[in-house]
């Protein structure tokens, strides 16, 4: 077409006048048209609400997929949650996070060792009794050094675990024994304060051999190469989009357990996602960040707080090729970075306390917590003092700039958000780049444990209610020590804590511990975390604990009416 | 139409005297460029758009000369903030620590200690009748029994602690305060107390010096007003100025947008007249190769070639998206001039100028190739945006540029996080985007029209 003069401007104004309101009616037509189609074809797409009181089932969403489910293998948060509904160990936990019995029915502690006599009705998911031979199946294979479990160090008390663990002696000198099938003999290396809260853990659960060898190392990888000991068991496990867990008919417990099916028809990170799940009454109970608070909040719900008993810090890499090996450019950065701006501007989500060590601020002591019997100093942000430690370092280290740092990072819009303050943060106070590794959980471990980063952004929730579940994480043989930090002073005050039974003598221990972990700036403590959350107004009775399985929903229910 | 009466003589007949005026033409000659310029002119549209385009790339190569704010430089005081905000700031006294004991009061009311600042809100209340511990909410709204108080700010550990003192995320604002009695098994009780707080944004005067708002600590006497830096479309989460974001990032969209489309149609162009002007055999076998290239996955390739280039994380992809983009894209382009080459072969004058002893260069370059120009500079137009757009996608999720450089589609997958909060940081890029696009694909429209040679004879 050809246009002269300015009548012909009106023309193609309203021209694009129209063809835009065309196309915003073709598209609101298509979604009406989309909405109706979904809405007459199948069940797949039809809403289900988040609680459903006849059905006794409940729906939530996954933050993310566990990397894989053997009890054996297992270190993170996500399958700490699925595993502590779906299996059990020879204790578990009560509503008020007191320990009590599980599969084992009671238990005596000595100095010398444990014995375990277990339920005569404790059933797997497919029938068979639990009996003391899993427990010594499972623990021989966690502590076995051909399975290479992260966690093989929490098993230690027991009588040569750290020694079959090096290779030093055979798997089958592990010093447990079913003396019949339900009594289960524990010899300890050395007297041991908390074995108690030991057994409950994860790695602590029974594995049943005939079954395991069925799954040709397949074990854990899906839901049916799983046999379940808990209240509930996988029924469908899609990787990457969907889990649902259904009540275990065999469970011994049967009769506590009130809910017949936890559906996870969502696995998303996305905080507006989940919000608006929640929102639409897709999920029944959901996490709030930053943005979406300000939603909860003009949508008048009621907002509860709880802090997960987890601390997170950047983790530096110890290992002898990289620069972060050195002490002074570790205090460079540690004056340079500032947690509390972190926590109350850059995260500004309530509950999070700014972090100052390695050790949280609940952890009892031995009269009061152990931060306020032994305070950890302070070290506040400082950019002259970074700045000279900075020349230190580069001194030290023969350069003139230092190359850029590796920062890796998950890939969770907080944790991209956190990493860029600390780019343009170190950027600004200390001209150091640094280059950001955003990694999916499942990434983000493997590269941890082949060392490839600078620093990392790492946390640690503990996994029993002892100040040792933090005090040993940087031990040179503990293999989530992902910078590969060693120091035989720190590893000398582990053995301490790990062998005494007098209070006082422990917690001088992870006071000493504290002390070297800051002096040595093993790490920048960010923060402790602290989670605010929505239930929905029906669902009753979810537990949510720093110890073991959070949310627990073992014994949730649904309130009728 | 009836017509006079007419009657013919000789002198009417005698021919006319011969005069300059027959020689003159009445109409300038027109090359073909003036005539394409002259109806690209008249053509609103094509000219609002070129005009775009213009002021577009001034935007992005002038305006970090003018507009001197470093992208990367974060304010955590003045993160969010949507354009036009209220920037003054009064100048206070560092914040000293605060001890509280014994400063609270015996009668159950909530109160203030000191000023409620952007610094902190410290609170103080009376015992509340059966409280073992307290718990404290902050919200939009003032509280009312049965209804939710807000988010929880802290829950403190004893009796005796009735103090607490809000550091989180303070801006100038009304928050209305409420502290709930809890009792020994951590259940609220029905007694509350609650005080609406207004906030006052304050600065410190070492603080105002370090942004630049003074120069001296000592002109800042407590009291004064200052006004913080100026960020005429707001900041980002952050804090960073997103109009410095969006010129930086306008670099890096128009670079590639421009970069790549004029690499691969040069190729293109070379490629499909090649096979269009040799024919036969040898234009067959170019043409598979071309259906080959197209059968090609630009997303695999991508991620193959930063693999290849060794960028590691944390690096820029700007490199292998370029590199990607013109490997892949060209046969379009190639297929497009060979056809048209292939028609121009057979065509009347293109004989005619070979009977008349013309070289192959000489056709290519008399003949063949202003006649395709047409063709390719609309393609150019068209691939542009596509480019534009294919950046900002990939830079979306995460494939283009590593932080903190910005570009335009990696700033809309930062400001859809906050969208419903924030609107402004995803509405500027994204604006950016669309404007951009249109007014390239209605450039690319206008031209088509105006270097269409066939129009030529139709005013």
């Amino acid at each position: 077409m050809t246009s002269s003069g300015t009548s012909l401007d009106r023309a193609a104004l309203k021209q694009i006048g129209l063809l835009g309101a065309g196309a915003i009616a073709a598209i609101a037509g298509l979604m009406y048209l989309l909405a109706w189609a979904a809405d007459s074809t199948g069940t797949g797409s039809a809403v289900k609400p988040a609680v459903d009181p006849t059905g006794r089932t409940i729906t939530l969403l996954l933050r993310e997929e566990p990397p894989q489910l053997n009890t054996t293998l297992a270190t993170d948060q996500v399958s700490s949650f699925v595993l502590g509904h779906v299996m059990q160990g020879l204790l578990r936990y009560d509503i008020d996070g007191r320990l009590e019995a599980g599969i084992a029915e009671r238990w005596t502690i000595t100095e010398t060792g444990a014995t375990f006599y277990l339920r005569a009705d404790a059933r797997w998911s497919n029938g068979s009794p639990i009996t003391a031979h899993d427990f010594v199946f499972a623990w021989r294979t966690a502590v076995d050094p051909a399975s290479a479990s992260q966690y093989a160090f929490i098993l230690f008390p027991i009588r040569h675990a750290e020694a079959i663990n090096s290779g030093a002696r055979a798997v089958t000198e592990l010093g447990v024994r079913a003396a019949d099938d339900l009594t289960l003999e524990v010899d300890f290396e050395r007297p041991i304060a908390h074995f108690e809260k030991l057994v409950a853990y994860t790695t602590y659960y029974p594995v049943n051999e005939a079954f395991y060898r069925s799954t040709n190392g397949r074990y854990g990888a899906d839901y049916d190469t799983l046999l379940y000991s808990g209240p509930f068991m996988l029924t469908r496990w899609v990787h990457g989009a969907q889990l649902r867990m259904e009540k275990n008919p065999h469970y011994w417990d049967r009769e506590s357990v009130r809910l017949d099916v936890i559906d996870f028809p969502y696995l998303t990170e996305d905080p507006s996602t989940q919000v608006n799940l929640f929102k639409d009454g897709r999920i029944a109970m959901t996490g709030l960040s930053e943005q979406s608070l300000e939603e909860a909040l003009k949508q008048r719900w009621h907002i509860n707080r709880f802090m997960d008993g987890s601390v997170f810090y950047t983790e530096f890499n110890h290992r002898p090729d990289r620069v972060t090996r050195n002490r002074n450019l570790r205090l460079a950065i540690a004056h340079a970075l500032d947690a509390d701006e972190l926590v109350n501007k850059v995260i500004k989500i309530p509950g999070f306390l700014t972090g100052r060590s390695l050790f949280p601020s609940w952890l009892q002591g031995v009269d009061r917590t152990l931060r306020e019997e032994y305070p950890v100093p302070q070290r506040t942000p400082d950019t002259a003092q970074a700045r000279a430690y900075l020349a230190l370092a580069l001194d030290e280290l023969g350069l003139d700039q230092l190359p850029p740092l590796m920062l890796l990072t998950g890939d969770t819009p907080l944790s991209a958000r956190q990493a860029e303050y600390y780019q343009a943060r170190l950027k600004s106070e200390l001209n150091v780049d640094i280059r950001i590794d955003k990694q999916t959980f499942k990434q983000r471990l493997a590269k941890m444990t082949s060392g490839d980063f600078d620093l990392v952004a790492a946390g640690w929730g503990p996994d029993f209610n002892d100040p040792l579940t933090f005090g040993d994480l940087f031990a040179s043989w503990n293999l989530n020590n992902r910078g590969r930090y060693a120091n035989p002073e720190l590893d000398r005050q582990v053995r301490i804590a790990q062998a005494s039974l007098d209070p006082a003598e422990r917690m001088a221990a992870f006071g000493a511990i504290q002390q070297i972990i800051h002096d040595d700036v093993v790490i920048f403590p960010e923060f402790e975390r602290g989670l605010v959350y929505v239930l929905h107004p029906a669902l009753k009775g979810v537990v949510r604990r720093a110890v073991g399985a959070d949310p627990d929903l073992t014994r949730a229910y649904i309130e009728e009416g | 139409m009836p017509s006079p009466h007419m009657t013919l003589s000789a002198d009417d007949l005698a021919p006319l005297p011969r005069t300059e005026a027959a020689n003159t033409l009445v109409r300038p000659s027109l090359s073909y460029w003036e005539d394409a310029w002259r109806r690209l002119r008249s053509n609103p549209r094509a000219i609002v758009s070129l005009g775009i385009v213009v002021s577009l790339l001034l935007f992005a190569l002038v305006g970090p000369l003018v507009w001197r704010v470093d992208p990367a430089q974060q304010d955590v005081d003045q993160i969010s903030q949507p354009p036009g905000a209220d920037r003054s700031a009064t100048v206070a006294a560092p914040l000293a620590p605060w001890r509280p004991d014994g400063r609270a009061p015996d009668a159950p009311v909530l109160a203030l200690d000191g000023a409620a600042t952007t610094q902190a809100v410290r609170l103080v209340w009376g015992p509340l009748p059966g409280a073992e511990r307290y718990r404290v909410y902050r919200n939009l709204y003032p509280a009312e029994r049965g209804q939710a108080f807000g988010m929880p700010l802290a829950e403190l550990s004893g009796q005796e602690v009735r103090a607490f003192e809000d550091r989180l995320d303070l801006r100038p604002q009304t928050w209305h305060y409420t502290v709930v009695g809890l009792d020994a098994r951590g259940n609220a009780l029905p007694d509350f107390v609650t005080l609406p707080v207004t906030l006052a944004r304050v600065i410190t005067a070492a603080d105002a010096v370090a942004r630049g708002m003074a120069d001296r600590e000592q002109d800042l006497p407590p009291g004064t007003v200052v006004k913080f830096a100026l960020h005429p479309l707001g900041t980002d989460y952050l804090g960073r100025d997103l109009l410095a974001r969006l010129m930086h990032g306008a670099q890096v969209s128009l670079f590639i947008g421009l970069c790549a489309p004029l690499l691969y149609i040069l190729i293109g162009v070379v490629y499909g007249s090649l096979a269009g002007f040799v024919g036969g055999r040898v234009d067959q076998l170019l043409m598979r190769i071309a259906d080959f290239v197209v059968a090609l996955p630009f997303l695999l390739f991508m991620i193959l070639f930063k693999i290849a280039f060794g960028i590691g994380p944390g690096e820029s992809g700007i490199m292998p998206m370029l590199v990607a983009l013109v490997l892949l894209s060209w046969p379009a382009s190639s297929r497009l001039v060979r056809g048209q080459i292939l028609q121009m072969r057979e065509e009347g004058y293109v004989g005619a100028a070979r009977l008349l002893g013309a070289s192959s260069p000489y056709l290519i370059a008399r003949h063949m190739l202003p006649n395709t120009l047409g063709v390719i500079i609309v393609t150019l137009t068209f691939a542009v945006p596509s480019a534009i757009f294919t950046e900002a996608f990939l830079s979306f999720i995460g494939m283009g540029v590593a932080p903190p450089t910005p570009s335009w589609g990696s700033m809309c997958n930062e400001g859809i996080k906050s969208m419903l909060e924030h609107p402004h940081e995803i509405i500027f890029p994204a604006l950016f985007i669309s404007v951009t696009v249109l007014a390239f694909n209605l450039l690319g429209d206008g031209l088509r029209d105006a270097l269409d040679a066939r129009m030529r004879s139709r005013e």
